[in-house]
């Protein structure tokens, strides 16, 4: 009998940092201007001890303002959704779901749009203007979250088939209302609509979007940490778990808005990056457990990693050109998925 | 060796007398209904019961499908609230309680649903620790050294390292108990836990629950069917049918060959054994 | 971007398309000579995207599902025979009274049937060639264009003049163009030309690639895009264009005030803040007839080199400003980006703010 202990949970988190660290270099590697990591350790260093404002190696700039942004953006995307994704998994007892199941990121996406229509009427100074795009897009999300919530409910509390029936029923409507949008649209410029459909990091944004983003990931992973055992139990069965000591209600509503929060979050800035949430949950389950006190951690920090490498091969496969970064995950991440579910199956 | 615990038990009942002499469990007045639309008349009814079992007793509920057994056993472990009337656990009301107080207290034994994803004997055990202390945690040793009693205590201790899905049906139900177990309650509850068990595997279970009534004190309640294995082990009967109690007592009392046969059904024999305990034999037809 | 295809021969639509050619050339010669009993002639022609195509002779009724050649029209004097044209066609402004038959993207085949056209004129950058094989199984003629450069605009539109039966009513529009350019290329043709960035689009980034007629109509304003794709639309990297530091941002915009607001959020994004363009406010705004592939490029040209190149012009400070108040664009209510979302405009008839026009391309 070997039970988790935070020793354990420390190290295997630990591990994880390590990895994420020497992505984050390896990723700051590339890109149109070349770095030298030892003047930008240097530079950052000197920053950090408060000697000086900025870095002040030639490219300085393009790293600080565009490069290291991204990675960050990144980091907290694929956190994001990697812990939205086990949540749901856990949440609708399902292994197949991911954070957009249920409908989040077509909100999400029909928030943005009207936010793009309505911008011109509305005299927005500019800082409050390109904040505009994401707020419009969390609305829409928290608009949809409400929305399932109350599809999703029975007696009072949240019921698993309800919700994902709910969710998909949404997600199906909502996407049909944004082709409906896109099949008005010139065919020249659908390329803007792909920021939705497959998720791209290339959008820059201020820092009090970065700040929100951090603020709101920290906030939820933390409501939704404290109840990792309530989940384990969950997992094991409905009735059982209330037997148990479990507060299913609480629980439910706790980590369904918490989750989709993060979803929300994730999308409003990224568009819908696909796959990572579907896909880390399961390779840290392989990798590290199905206990949610190791799986959540895990995942926010596998799905960081995930994303940041999926982003660093769509800025450089067809430099100077990009791709968009939900491209790559879905070339990488349907295969991995197939081979996972095959060995579930086995 | 009794495992330490948190409960309100005055631990004065001697070794020697199996059953205490305070009511731990009061059943008052209870009723229930249910029904699929609010508008609808109520398409099950559980009529007024009570009853009262202490420590270390074990009571059967008994009866043929659809008596209303389970309906009474959700209403005394806190899932149902009833309509009217209310069930105290050494004097709280149990469905006033939380979650996690009642789990405390009050342990279930019921089939298990399909477990989505693959957890060793050991974790499944372990998470009957979950309602004592905080709910984000990790196992105390403490609870690792409970954890492990329990399997012993069910004689599945082999067991620990495997996975729930590999063992058989009998032996399941033998971890489900351990976790049962591990919950240190005062309340042990069982639904129909003979279904899927052999005769052997039967007998087995029941002897496990009598040691450890009388070992822990608990109060058993077991919700069956089989006439036999109830007038084997139970102190106490209630015969249910069609969501009325008929009747509250020991075995000897309710095992009239009239009752019985009223109750299901079919053409019985009752004999009486020298310990007090009824024999029932179903005459086929001839 | 997509491409038109060549036709591919299927058996049953060829055996329809056969019976239907003969029911329909019939009635349609009739429509059309209802004054005297010629007998149909067809010409036969290969559009720019490599298509054969009949074409009944004289063209009495045109449809046009592109607006870029419904100002071509225009510009050769055939407004007359423009039966119908999109929603999206509103220069000149006569152009919004003809029949409406839908948008460039999903027109409606039935109305189009209904004005029995001689021929129908797309393009094959705002049409998509799903559409061109229906007027085909329908029998209806349909011609497309594809110009890259602004050359190959001009010899479009001679081509178009040919073949709608007015070869002389072509020359002096082309020429009128070919004569403003030269005069453009002879005051700019000494100075450097700027490097610019021609934004189509913020949020991803995307701009256009060497081998479209903005790009040639950008190197005609004195400009080169710091873009080097082969993708019509390509969406870059920040931090190349940061690299790269453009001496211009170029933005092409329908409503007025966009693309000055437009600048001004993205001067509050860390990423773009960097870039000297944005920083010094060195930007120039055109009209979105730059996006068309019509006679009215040129202005959009001369405007753009007008404020890439004021030194060039600081003879004639008057003129320059004429310019770009002629080309000024009507109002429209929508939001920046020109083409992403042009909703058709009677469902959105509440936002309007003044009797604007819906720009496309």
């Amino acid at each position: 009998m070997r039970p988790l202990t935070f020793r354990k949970l420390f190290f295997q988190c630990l591990l994880l940092l390590v990895i994420l660290f020497f992505v984050v270099v390896v990723a700051l590697k590339f890109g149109a201007v070349p770095v030298s990591l030892y003047a930008l350790g240097r530079d950052l260093l000197r920053v950090l001890l408060g000697q000086s404002s900025q870095i002040s190696s030639d490219y300085g700039l393009i790293i600080q303002n565009i490069r290291l942004p991204r990675i960050l953006l990144g980091i907290l995307v694929g956190a994001s959704l990697s812990v939205a994704g086990t949540s749901f998994q856990a949440l609708l007892r399902n292994p197949l779901a991911d954070p957009y199941v249920l409908g989040v990121s077509s909100g999400a996406a029909l928030g943005a749009i009207f936010g793009l229509i309505a911008e011109p009427h509305l005299a927005l100074p500019p800082d409050l203007g390109a904040l505009l795009t994401p707020v419009c897009a969390f609305l829409g999300a928290a608009a949809t979250v409400a929305a399932v919530y109350f599809l999703g409910r029975r007696q009072g509390q949240i019921e698993s088939n309800a919700l994902l029936l709910g969710g998909v029923i949404t997600a199906s409507f909502l996407s049909a209302v944004i082709v409906f949008l896109m099949s008005t649209v010139n065919t020249s410029n659908t390329r803007g609509m792909v920021f939705w459909l497959m998720g791209d990091l290339s959008t820059s944004f201020q820092r009090s979007v970065f700040l929100f983003l951090a603020a709101g990931f920290f906030v939820a992973m933390g409501v939704i940490y404290a109840t990792a055992n309530d989940l384990n139990i969950l997992l094991t069965g409905e009735k059982e778990a209330l037997h148990l000591g479990v507060d299913i209600r609480r629980v439910r509503f706790v980590v369904y808005v918490a989750a989709s929060l993060l979803t929300g979050l994730a999308v409003s800035v990224s568009g819908a990056v696909g796959y990572v949430g579907l896909i880390v949950p399961h390779v840290m389950r392989l990798l590290f457990g199905s206990d949610h006190r190791t799986l959540l951690p895990t995942s926010a920090l596998g799905g960081a990693i995930a994303v940041v490498i999926a982003d660093t091969l769509a800025r450089i496969v067809v430099a100077p050109n990009e791709l968009p970064v939900g491209a790559v995950t879905a070339v990488v991440g349907a295969p991995l998925f197939i081979y996972l579910l095959r060995r579930r199956l086995a | 060796m009794s495992p330490s615990r948190s409960s309100t038990v005055p631990r004065t009942a001697p070794e020697s007398t199996r059953l205490g002499t305070e009511i731990r469990l009061a059943v008052e007045q209870v009723s229930y209904a249910y029904s699929a639309n609010p508008s609808q008349a109520p398409l099950f009814t559980l009529e007024t019961t009570s009853f009262q079992a202490r420590p270390g007793e074990i009571v059967a509920i008994l009866g043929p499908n659809a008596s209303g057994k389970s309906t009474l056993l959700q209403l005394i472990a806190g899932v149902l609230n009833p309509l009217s009337g209310r069930i105290l656990l050494n004097g709280f009301v149990i469905h006033s309680l939380t979650p996690r107080t009642r789990a405390q207290r009050i342990a279930m034994v019921q089939q298990e649903s399909r477990l989505l994803f693959p957890a060793r004997v050991w974790e499944f055990v372990l998470q009957g620790r979950h309602a004592h202390g905080r709910s984000l945690r990790f196992e105390s040793s403490n609870d690792v050294q409970i954890a492990q009693d329990a399997l012993m205590q069910v004689g599945a201790a082999h067991l620990s390292d495997r996975l729930m899905d590999q063992i058989s049906g009998g032996e399941k139900q033998r971890v489900i108990l351990a976790r049962a177990i591990a919950q240190q309650p005062l309340l042990l509850l069982l639904d129909e836990p003979t279904l899927h068990l052999d005769i052997a595997a039967q007998v087995g279970l029941l002897d496990a629950l009598r040691r450890l009534a009388a070992r822990y004190r608990y109060t058993v309640i077991v919700v069956t069917h089989e006439l036999n294995l109830a007038a084997e082990y139970a102190d106490q009967i209630l015969l249910m049918q069609s969501g009325r109690c008929l009747r509250v007592g020991p075995p000897a009392a309710i095992y009239q060959r009239e009752l019985l046969e009223q109750v299901f059904q079919v053409p019985l024999k009752v004999e009486m054994r020298g310990h007090g305990r009824p024999r029932v034999t179903i005459l086929a037809d001839s | 971007m997509k491409t038109l295809r060549p036709l591919r021969p299927r058996p049953a639509a060829c055996a329809a398309l056969a019976v239907f050619s003969c029911a329909a050339a019939p009635s349609r010669a009739q429509s059309a000579n209802h004054s005297s009993p010629e007998p149909p002639a067809f010409r036969e022609v290969v559009d720019e995207t490599g298509r054969t195509v009949r074409i009944p002779q004289p063209v009495r009724r045109i449809v046009s599902i592109a607006p870029s050649l419904t100002e071509t029209i225009y510009a050769l004097g055939l407004q007359d025979r423009l039966v119908g044209d999109t929603d999206y066609c509103d220069y000149p402004p006569d152009a919004k009274n003809k029949t409406k038959v839908g948008g460039g993207v999903n027109p409606s085949l039935e109305v189009i049937a209904s004005l029995h056209p001689d021929l129908v004129l797309a393009t094959k950058s705002f049409n998509r060639p799903e559409t061109t094989h229906a007027l085909d199984e329908l029998g209806i003629a349909s011609y497309a264009t594809d110009p890259h450069t602004v050359a190959d605009i001009m010899s479009s539109l001679r081509e178009l003049a040919e073949i709608l039966g007015v070869p002389d009513a072509g020359a002096p529009v082309v020429e009128e163009m070919q004569r403003r350019l030269t005069d453009l290329q002879q005051r700019i043709g000494s100075w450097p030309p700027k490097r610019v960035l021609f934004v189509v689009w913020t949020q991803p980034l995307i701009s256009t690639g060497q081998h479209t007629f903005l790009a040639d109509a950008i190197r005609r304003a004195g400009a080169v895009s710091i873009v080097d794709s082969s993708q019509d639309w390509p969406q870059v990297n920040l931090e190349e264009i940061a690299k790269l530091q453009p001496d211009f941002l170029v933005f092409a915009e329908s409503h007025s005030g966009e693309a000055s607001r437009e600048v001004e959020k993205l001067a509050t994004l860390p990423g773009w803040k960097i870039l000297h363009a944005i920083r010094d406010r060195r930007y120039a705004v055109i009209s979105d007839a730059v996006n068309r592939p019509a006679p009215r490029i040129v202005s959009a040209i001369e405007d753009l080199a007008h404020q890439l190149h004021p030194e060039a012009f600081e003879q004639k400070p008057g003129d320059a400003k004429e310019k770009t108040d002629k080309e000024k664009p009507c109002a429209r209510p929508y939001a920046f980006f020109p083409s992403f979302l042009n909703l058709p405009p009677p469902s959105l008839e509440h936002v309007r703010s003044t009797g604007g026009c819906a720009c496309g391309r």
